[in-house]
């Protein structure tokens, strides 16, 4: 039997529509390199916000559970929003990529992101073309 | 034409769509049943206005995996822009609340009710924080609406 990779990603979303419609984007995205012969299976996980994010990563690092492969993080959430849920997980030295996902897409928006740790930004909705170019960016897909 | 049963969702959305300038473009089968069979432009909605392409993405999601993608998302929708709404219309309602204790202070002020000074300001102090309360969250959720809702905090 052919080995699969795991391919894990986080989802820090707080509203639940929202997250319905990433989680449906990326397990579609995952579908598509399956079906092109892709090796991947995908794990999805979601956080409700970014506190429960921080907690997530810090569980896959320090358990057996491999860490996770990419991180598509909202900015605007409560208890803990998302450019500090960023600096926390950088750090924990933590270096999966993360991809701001947010209806903010002002420069001083995105450079917050940055300044946070965030590798790149994109701006909702999430779209099947957007995540494929993000899968690529980061040698995902 | 074969007749074929609409999903909940289909159903709402042809029944809300269809009037009576594009009936000529519809192809309707009565039937026994309560569903009709409608032959509806995807290009009549959109220029209706009532849906735009993010809808059409949406509805893109869908599959044989997710055969209801797009009625959770509307579902979802509903529920949530109903909470909003609500909660605003909350906020907006404090204000009212504020002013009808400012007058009944004045008033006292007015007939050298001290005592009756005393209570109307504690219950104006009382609205005042619900007030901004409530004003908080309001401008809370338009900057969650994003850039096109989003609004200045106010100084308060």
């Amino acid at each position: 039997m052919a080995h699969r990779k795991m391919m894990r990603v986080l989802l820090v979303e707080d509203e639940e529509i929202n997250r319905l419609e990433l989680a449906q984007v990326v397990a579609r995205a995952a579908l598509k390199a399956a079906a092109g012969g892709g090796d991947d299976d995908l794990v999805l996980d979601e956080a409700e916000n970014g506190a429960a994010a921080v907690q997530r990563v810090r569980d896959a690092a320090t358990a057996a559970a491999a860490p996770y492969d990419l991180i598509l993080m909202d900015k605007q959430m409560p208890v803990m929003d998302g450019h500090e849920a960023t600096r926390r997980i950088r750090g924990m030295g933590v270096t999966t990529p993360i991809v701001a996902v947010s209806s903010d897409g002002l420069p001083a928006d995105v450079e917050a992101f940055v300044a946070a740790g965030a590798d790149d930004f994109t701006s909702k909705p999430l779209s099947k073309e957007k995540l494929g170019d993000i899968l690529a960016k980061f040698r995902l897909a | 034409m074969a007749e074929s049963k609409l999903s909940p969702l289909q159903w709402w959305t042809e029944e809300l769509f269809l009037e009576e300038e594009y009936r000529d473009t519809a192809a309707v089968v009565s039937s026994a049943g309560h569903h009709r069979r409608l032959s509806l432009s995807p290009r009549v909605v959109k220029e209706k206005g009532y849906l735009d392409e993010q809808f059409c993405q949406v509805e893109d999601l869908q599959d044989e995996a997710s055969p209801n993608f797009v009625e959770e998302v509307v579902t979802l929708f509903f529920k949530d822009s109903g909470r909003l709404m609500s909660n605003i219309e909350q906020a907006l309602i404090g204000a009212s609340r504020m002013k009808n204790e400012c007058m009944s202070f004045r008033d006292s002020c007015g007939q050298g009710n001290v005592e009756g000074c005393m209570r109307s300001f504690q219950k104006v102090k009382r609205e005042h924080a619900i007030l901004r309360q409530k004003l908080e969250s309001y401008f809370q959720l338009l900057r969650q609406a994003g850039p096109a809702g989003a609004a200045t905090r106010p100084v308060m």
